[in-house]
């Protein structure tokens, strides 16, 4: 299949089912969308639409029962567990609902975790640290734990860590759900703001309408099929 | 590099499960340190004292006489083997033996003797004879007799200062007999030599038998057990050529030498020991800490940390632990050694073994009882962790973060 370079993601009639017991649960059924280089694409849904499962799919996570996704120009279902390790570890940041850093490292080592599998020097390293830290609002923060930041403070590392690499795509799953609304808008200030200043491609799900407010685009998910989408400036 | 640092935070982050996990391996380790020092010390103790008091370490023979013994199967110039002798390192002491058989009588009793010629100053340095004379005296420059077994002194109702005749063949062919002074009774700690033992002075026995300047029997004693086989291969390419068949205690005294390695063994059902208590309890430990990070291992794996980095990661918090308990663990274990080694314990009941007496038990410091259980304790710990580690490896992201 032919790929536009401008396509990030590429979902061809993607379906996923669960065994649940005896059940078949049937999580996605059926999406397909495109995503661009620059994006700002909010996935919209009730609880329980399958938009965890479908960001879980599209970014190789777990595997569709069906349809084929295509991200950054490679066809997932080709790739072995180890090939898509590193392929996300190249191309994709994740900004996680509850932050998932890693509690016994330290902001610096949380952010330049990835740039270490990377092979990225240890000066380079720190020049994107100290940089991004900037950016983020978190100067003077490098040698705290997890542990010892507020919730804002810990998304606005786990984007850091997201976006040091410079992938291709962020995903972000509820970025702002455990945040208060004053946090949660300043954080999808930045988020903009670098999406504006990088070009870099963000997708994020959420049912915050504060949230939705600010995506360029929305793909509304209703029981595991995108139903339909706005397009806002 | 941060593999090792989230390794070794992992072990300061749940505390006590990692004192709990690095106990079991530091008792493991302690325990098979002590036992290996503990057995290899009291069976070196019972070898040493069974090879250095009576037979010596390494025996120097002619060609033959060890498989088939004769008064003619002689070293005919011991001074030139003694020569070499006083060359070859690590050699404590040695001294020449004479042997023959004869019929010893002291008025109407008669008993048949082993009689044994010996040098008698380098004898007292080589197996400290003199402490085991239990009547009478040690030969010396004014005392020149025969000293008795003490059994064999019971049944001639011979004492000190009596007088005993010898009748045996001399290697000329001719009847050898003489008269001789008791000067001491012996108890050399066999039961059938004290019933049998007839020591006299080398050169008595020398002409008695008329073997003026031969001997059968050369005894060395190495500085200790560890030297004996480098001394004896010294000696074997020293000697060769000469006719002389060099041997240490474990071919000429081969059935106690079996006995001693089958004993040996009994070290290993330790080490199982060990082996069984570090298993059960790091695989327990591991398992649950693993368990209890898959949401963690889920979220490495989603941001690119391959499946191969994470069983790593497990297997190295599982040897830096086992590293810290092996180190303390060495620290301990020489110590306990060291003691054992230097004081030893008293037996209650001495224990007997091939006619010597063993009253302490004593340990030893070396390095096997450091190095066996090192290889084990780690060995078995990454082993056991093996397969925790494979699990943390085959979490699957979606499935354990659940908000993603």
């Amino acid at each position: 299949m032919e790929q536009c370079s401008n396509q990030v993601i590429v979902a061809k009639n993607v379906k996923k089912n669960y065994q649940q017991d005896s059940i078949v649960v049937e999580a996605v059924r059926g999406v397909n969308l495109t995503i661009e280089k620059g994006e700002f694409t909010a996935i919209v849904g009730p609880s329980g639409s399958g938009k965890t499962t479908l960001l879980n799919v599209l970014t190789g996570l777990d595997t569709p029962t069906e349809g084929e996704v295509w991200l950054n120009g490679r066809l997932l279902s080709e790739m072995s567990q180890r090939e898509l390790c590193d392929f996300r570890r190249d191309n994709v940041g994740f900004v996680f609902q509850a932050y998932n850093l890693i509690p016994v490292l330290t902001v610096e080592e949380n952010i330049e975790y990835v740039m270490m599998l990377q092979g990225v020097s240890k000066n380079e390293r720190h020049r994107r640290v100290v940089d991004i830290l900037k950016q983020m609002g978190l100067e003077g923060y490098h040698n705290r734990f997890p542990t010892q930041l507020s919730g804002g403070q810990q998304q606005r590392v786990a984007i850091a860590r997201a976006m040091v690499t410079k992938p291709a795509l962020i995903l972000a799953d509820e970025p702002t759900a455990n945040l208060d609304s004053k946090t949660s808008r300043a954080l999808l200030d930045i988020m903009r703001k670098l999406n504006e200043e990088t070009n870099m491609t963000f997708v994020f799900s959420t049912h915050d309408p504060h949230v939705v407010d600010r995506a360029r685009r929305v793909i509304i998910l209703e029981d595991g099929v995108n139903v339909r989408e706005e397009t806002r400036n | 590099m941060m593999t090792l640092r989230l390794a070794f935070r992992n072990l300061l982050r749940q505390k006590r499960r990692t004192i709990f996990t690095g106990l079991s391996m530091l008792v493991g380790f302690v325990m098979g340190c002590f036992f290996i020092g503990w057995a290899d010390g009291a069976y070196n103790h019972i070898i040493d004292s069974f090879t250095r008091q009576r037979l010596g370490h390494i025996q120097i023979h002619k060609q033959g006489y060890l498989g088939k013994p004769s008064l003619y199967k002689t070293i005919d110039n011991p001074e030139r083997v003694g020569k070499i002798l006083d060359t070859v390192g690590h050699i404590d002491s040695w001294a020449p033996r004479l042997f023959s058989a004869g019929l010893v009588s002291a008025g109407e009793k008669s008993a048949g003797v082993q009689v044994i010629g010996i040098d008698t100053e380098r004898e007292e340095r080589t197996t400290n004879i003199s402490n085991k004379i239990v009547e009478g005296n040690y030969f010396d420059n004014r005392i020149r007799g025969v000293i008795l077994g003490k059994d064999l002194a019971r049944n001639l109702h011979a004492g000190v200062r009596d007088s005993v005749v010898i009748l045996s063949q001399a290697a000329d062919g001719s009847i050898a007999n003489a008269r001789y002074p008791v000067t001491g009774l012996i108890d050399t700690g066999d039961p059938g030599l004290n019933r049998s033992a007839f020591y006299l002075p080398l050169e008595y026995a020398q002409e008695l038998f008329v073997l003026e300047g031969k001997v059968h029997e050369i005894a060395v004693n190495a500085a200790n057990l560890n030297y004996i086989e480098k001394v004896a291969k010294e000696l074997k390419s020293r000697l060769s050529g000469t006719g002389l068949h060099v041997a240490d205690w474990k071919e000429f005294a081969h059935e106690f030498y079996v006995a001693m390695s089958a004993d040996k063994g009994g070290m290993y059902v330790m080490l199982v020991i060990v082996v069984i208590i570090v298993a059960i309890t790091v695989l327990n430990t591991i398992l649950m800490s693993v368990l209890e990070r898959q949401k963690e291992y889920g979220v490495l794996k989603a941001i690119g940390t391959r499946p191969g980095s994470l069983v790593r990661m497990v297997l190295i918090e599982t040897a830096l632990l086992a590293g810290a308990c092996i180190l303390l663990g060495s620290v301990i274990g020489y110590f306990m050694n060291l003691y054992f080694a230097e004081y030893g314990l008293k037996l209650a009941n001495p224990i007997e073994w091939g006619g010597v007496q063993i009253k302490y038990m004593k340990g030893e410091v070396n390095f096997k009882s450091f190095y066996l259980p090192t290889i084990t304790v780690l060995v078995t710990a990454l082993l056991v962790c093996f397969f925790p580690a494979l699990r943390a490896a085959r979490t699957e992201p979606a499935k354990t973060m659940r908000t993603f």
